[in-house]
């Protein structure tokens, strides 16, 4: 009953403000479920497509830094009396031509490799009307292919008596003709890369491919009984690895994990925001009802009984905005995930996004994350409701009362100093740990400056607002300070909100200035010749060895430098190896260097030593520094670090070595990219002609200016960042919501007051004005706090956790017209934020508000 | 300020779903230029609403209200409040006065709102608070102030814009009878010195006795 007195029946009664406090919750549950439901999606398509090819394998044997030798399989087969089975594979990637669609190549033995996958054939084409077991040998033949259904539909491909469609494929820089001779079922191994793969047998893929004797991993079945014996007696050859196929995953998931951690620290932005929301609401509750409180504790209710009510209140707030952000957040994942599906495929791995899953782990989630953080909100209010005398209840004033200014200044400073401290630990296994809770100490000083924000902005603005509204203006400046207890919370969660926006956008502007510089720096070449259109491709496509020896017979290149880089496993983790020319580098290009100062000096050493250069990310992750060494699986020998360069074209450390050595170290003689340095005076857009017309045609090549490399770079940033606006707006609109919710509250509490102020002539414009100046000091005062709040928070996003979680150096760099139009929009919807209010209270009912009291 | 009431009628919660209460009933009266008339009868007779009806914060469900020679009944919303603003004072039982201004600026408030230059609004209120006897609590806030000194600000409020009609419900009703016996002096002294026209509702017989003369309400109807 008493629930039903102090909490339902007033819940009920007013709509609006139940309404804005649910909805604010339900925006932070939905973004952090948003984020879930997208993170999962893009990466369960990943997780699933391993698992579908790896069957029923319980071990695999992978080679750590490239494909391995097949002589391995001669090891294993003394092991098959012992019940182990083994399936040789190739799995590569490749494109579709002449469409450049990604594709997945999964060869296979087909006949040893029933024990592991099992296909399930609609169609086969033998060639003759009659089927037979013979029909399977057509599978077999050099140029066979098969599809799964839906992939051959999509593509007009089908089989049929010896004329099955052809298919052009391109991989690892080599072009294959393939005839459709097989149709899968979409169930199993056809299901994975979404349905986007061709399966043929391994002979066709080595002698098309040039993988000849060569392997991507070799599949076991290994009896669980005999696995220990079994294991101790597979002798690998160096760079090889037996592990389970689930450790890939592990191992990409653990690449993506700064970067996902990144993300739902923005979502928690908003579910922060939204913690005040609710902490506002229900101290508010508590004040408007707080004779109602004094009355039942008068008449004997139990301070525990009225703690539960109003817990209860943050409950059912929790819950409503609980049930409703998960809602919200099932449609938003399909507009996150395009977007955070493009960056892991850009920055990380290859995964089409599947459809969205609502699973009740993130149901539970929703609704864990939304309710536990609801009744924290409300504890602390919820506590005092019950330990405060009845009669101090009854008292008017109650809600005047904010902690001593002076205590609150001392807090803040601690908490300030408390962050300066903790930015300097060390990361935890990979996650700026430190750098989150720094945040969240400089979040909290503020929030304890807020009330000695609102009452000095207040106070400041007072004689201008005087001067310009007249009395009108400054009954709006005197009213934030009179009701600072719940002003000051409003004012704190927007702030909370600008300064996140700040940060964020001094973080951005400033890794995008830096970037922007490096690309310049970095991309001194004249043109680029590639296989394929995006950079989005730029690792499956490959140009052949011999269109470098073509290159240097046109007459006005001067030099070009091949590119050919590859993943490795290193560790624990995936690092890539890249490699150039770098005495060309050394001569024409320009690498940011960190040390040395030189990069001509550094590549040069690299190559007089056989050893390499590292990325900025690569030295600190694994602590290496110039003068060190570090060794590649397979390889006995040392590669000495002769320098560490700025990279920001990914985050999981990059290692350089000249292409000769590159190509003695991997027997990979292909080449992703051509950087050509033209003869001077040589017009860029002839060379452009010139080489398309050689080259395109032959090698399917492209050409790209050092103007379009570096748009193109810059367009990937910007799409990178683009949730990271989206979700701190998200934050925003939750503030706004919490300034509409405590304004209204205001005008809910002050009725009989501003009926009075109509009673003595105040127009319902002069009213309307007087709600907004209100609600746009509020905003000022937050946007101020916010300003300050970002720049500090930048520091730490910049130098602390941005340096932690990617190892990347960012200049500092504020993009002025951005942030300024950021404050302005905010101030301007925290502006408007008060016409709401303002309608309610011009709707006031002088006559009833007067009578009652 | 002439004040005319023509068969005025005031219902209350005329919801779907409940009968309207019928607060006043077919009520005529005039109250003349400079009168000061007395409100008297029970709790719920009617006579705030009746005060509310004549100061342009209500509007009657039936008849006519007249204030001077405008039919106030007949008003926008915008004309009501200019109303109020220039020609009305209004003192409350509870004071109502505005928290987070000063005693100063709650007394200058009218002025404020009419936008008077600021040299004249300080001669004004520096004037009237010297009458009510509150200069030295000018810059107090009203949480500051005892009943009576609060009452007395909201007298000064009232006046500082010399209205033709002062409007008093329950003046000394939440006050001692020291303090009321000063309102009750304060606000003849007003109608001695501006002569403006008063209507006070009252339930004690003593600030009746200030007026010119009692209008009687019962059940919603008014006698004389």
């Amino acid at each position: 009953m008493i629930a039903r007195a102090l909490i339902l029946r007033p819940l009920l009664r007013e709509k609006t403000r139940t309404a804005l406090t649910i909805l604010g919750i339900a925006v932070g549950v939905a973004v952090v479920v948003a984020i879930q439901l997208a993170n999962q999606s893009a990466l369960r398509a990943f997780r699933e497509s391993v698992d579908a090819i790896a069957g029923r394998a319980n071990y695999q044997i992978v080679g750590e830094a490239g494909p391995l030798d097949e002589r391995v399989l001669l090891g294993l087969r003394p092991l098959w009396n012992e019940g182990v089975r083994f399936a040789p594979v190739i799995d590569v990637e490749g494109m579709l031509e002449p469409s450049q669609q990604p594709v997945r190549i999964l060869a296979v033995d087909l006949l040893s490799d029933l024990h592991f996958r099992d296909y399930r054939y609609a169609r086969i084409d033998t060639g003759s009307k009659h089927e037979s077991l013979g029909d399977y040998f057509a599978l077999f033949q050099s140029d066979s292919v098969i599809l799964p259904a839906p992939f051959a539909r999509e593509h007009g491909l089908g089989v049929g008596l010896g004329r099955g469609s052809r298919l052009n494929v391109s991989v690892l820089g080599r072009r294959a003709s393939l005839v459709v001779r097989g149709i899968l079922e979409a169930e199993g191994p056809a299901t994975a890369f979404n349905g986007n793969i061709l399966v043929c047998d391994i002979a066709t893929a080595q002698r098309h491919f040039g993988l000849l004797g060569k392997l991507s991993r070799i599949d076991l079945l290994v009896p669980e009984e005999r696995e220990q014996r079994v294991l101790s007696r597979i002798v690998l050859p160096p760079g090889a690895r037996i592990e389970r196929p689930s450790r890939r995953n592990e191992r990409v998931e653990k690449m993506l994990r700064a970067f996902r951690v990144n993300l739902f620290a923005l979502a928690g932005v908003a579910l922060l925001v939204g913690m005040f929301l609710v902490y506002n609401t229900v101290l508010i509750s508590i004040l408007r009802r707080r004779r109602d409180v004094g009355v039942l504790k008068t008449v004997g209710t139990a301070p525990r009984q009225i703690f539960g009510a109003f817990l209860a209140e943050g409950l059912v707030f929790g819950l409503a905005g609980s049930v409703l952000g998960i809602a919200l957040g099932y449609g938003l994942a399909s507009a996150i995930l395009r977007v955070v599906g493009r960056t892991i495929n850009t920055l990380y791995v290859t995964s089409q996004p599947e459809a969205i899953m609502l699973t009740p782990g993130t149901i539970a989630t929703g609704v864990a994350v939304g309710t536990i953080l609801s009744l924290l909100s409300a504890l602390q209010p919820a506590l005092e409701a019950s330990r405060v005398r009845p009669t101090a209840m009854i008292r008017p004033g109650l809600q005047q009362r904010v902690g001593h200014p002076r205590r609150l200044a001392a807090l803040a400073a601690g908490c300030f100093i408390a962050a300066a401290f903790i930015s300097r630990l060390p990361p935890v296994s990979g996650i700026a740990v430190a750098g989150y809770v720094a945040v969240l100490c400089v979040v909290a000083g503020f929030s304890l400056l807020a009330p000695a924000i609102v009452r000095t902005t207040s106070r400041l603005a007072s004689p201008l607002l005087d001067r310009t509204f007249g009395i009108v203006g400054r009954l709006a400046a005197a009213s934030l300070p009179a009701s600072l207890r719940r002003t000051s919370v409003a004012s704190a969660a927007l702030s909370l909100a600008t300064g996140m926006m700040v940060a964020v956008a001094l973080m951005v502007g400033s890794f995008r200035e830096t970037v922007r510089i490096w690309v310049d720096q970095t991309v001194s070449s004249d043109l680029w010749l590639r296989p394929a259109k995006g950079l989005a491709n730029a690792q499956v496509a490959l140009f052949p060895p011999v269109v470098g020896d073509e290159l240097r017979k046109v007459e006005f290149i001067e030099a070009i430098d091949r590119v050919r880089g590859r993943d490795i496993i290193y560790g624990d983790t995936i690092v890539s190896v890249g490699s150039g020319e770098l005495e060309v580098a050394a001569r024409y290009g320009n690498l940011p260097m960190i040390a040395p100062r030189s990069s001509a000096e550094a590549l040069r050493n690299a190559l007089r030593r056989n050893g390499v250069v590292v990325s900025e990310s690569f030295a600190l992750k694994f602590g290496k520094e110039v003068g060190d060494a570090i060794t590649i699986p397979g390889h006995a020998t040392a590669f000495p670090i002769t320098g560490i360069y700025r990279d920001y074209s990914n985050d999981r450390g990059v290692v350089v070595m000249d292409r000769a050595l590159f190509m003695r170290t991997f027997d990979d003689h292909n080449i992703n990219t051509i950087v050509v340095y033209l003869k001077r005076g040589v017009p860029m857009e002839y060379a452009r002609r010139e080489l398309e017309r050689r080259f395109g045609p032959r090698f399917g090549a492209f050409v790209v200016t050092n103007g379009e490399i570096k748009r193109e770079v810059m367009k990937i940033f910007d799409q990178t960042f683009l949730i990271t606006y989206a979700l701190l707006g998200v934050a925003i609109v939750v503030a706004v919501l919490g300034i509409i919710n405590t304004l209204a509250a205001l005008i809910l509490e002050r009725t009989r007051e501003l009926a009075l102020l109509r009673v003595g002539g105040l127009s319902t414009g002069e009213l309307r004005t007087m709600i907004v100046l209100e609600s746009t000091l509020l905003g000022m005062a937050s946007t101020v706090a916010g300003l300050v709040m970002g720049y500090v928070l930048s520091w730490i996003l910049i130098y602390v956790i941005n340096k932690q979680s990617f190892g990347w150096t960012i200049n500092f760099h504020t993009p002025t017209a951005l942030i300024a139009a950021s404050l302005a929009v905010t101030l301007l919807a925290s502006a408007l934020a008060g016409l709401v209010p303002a309608r309610m209270a011009q709707r006031i009912d002088i006559a009833s508000a007067m009578k009652t009291e | 300020m002439h004040i005319s009431l023509q068969h005025v009628g005031h219902d209350y919660g005329p919801s779907d779903e409940s009968a309207p209460v019928h607060v006043l009933d077919d009520v005529s009266l005039e109250i003349q230029s400079g009168d000061f008339a007395v409100l008297m009868g029970a709790s719920g007779s009617g006579k705030s609403t009746l005060l509310n009806l004549i100061g342009a914060v209500d509007r009657p469900t039936r008849g006519r209200v007249f204030l001077g020679d405008a039919e106030t009944s007949a008003f926008d919303e915008s004309r009501l409040t200019a109303l109020r603003r220039t020609s009305i004072g209004f003192i409350f039982q509870f004071f109502n006065l505005i928290p987070t201004l000063t005693v100063f600026e709650n007394v200058a408030f009218p002025l404020s709102l009419a936008r008077r230059p600021k040299r004249e609004i300080a001669e004004r209120v520096g004037e009237v608070l010297g009458r009510v006897g509150l200069t030295h609590r000018a810059t107090h806030y009203p949480n500051e102030l005892s009943g009576g000194e609060m009452q007395r600000v909201a007298i000064g409020r009232a006046v500082i814009h010399r209205p033709p009609l002062i409007l008093a419900d329950e003046p000394t009703g939440n006050l001692d009878s020291k303090n009321g016996a000063l309102i009750l002096d304060l606000i003849r002294e007003v109608h001695q010195s501006l002569k403006p026209t008063i209507v006070m509702a009252t339930h004690s017989e003593r600030a009746a006795a200030m007026g010119d003369y009692v209008v009687q309400v019962t059940d919603g109807r008014v006698s004389r």
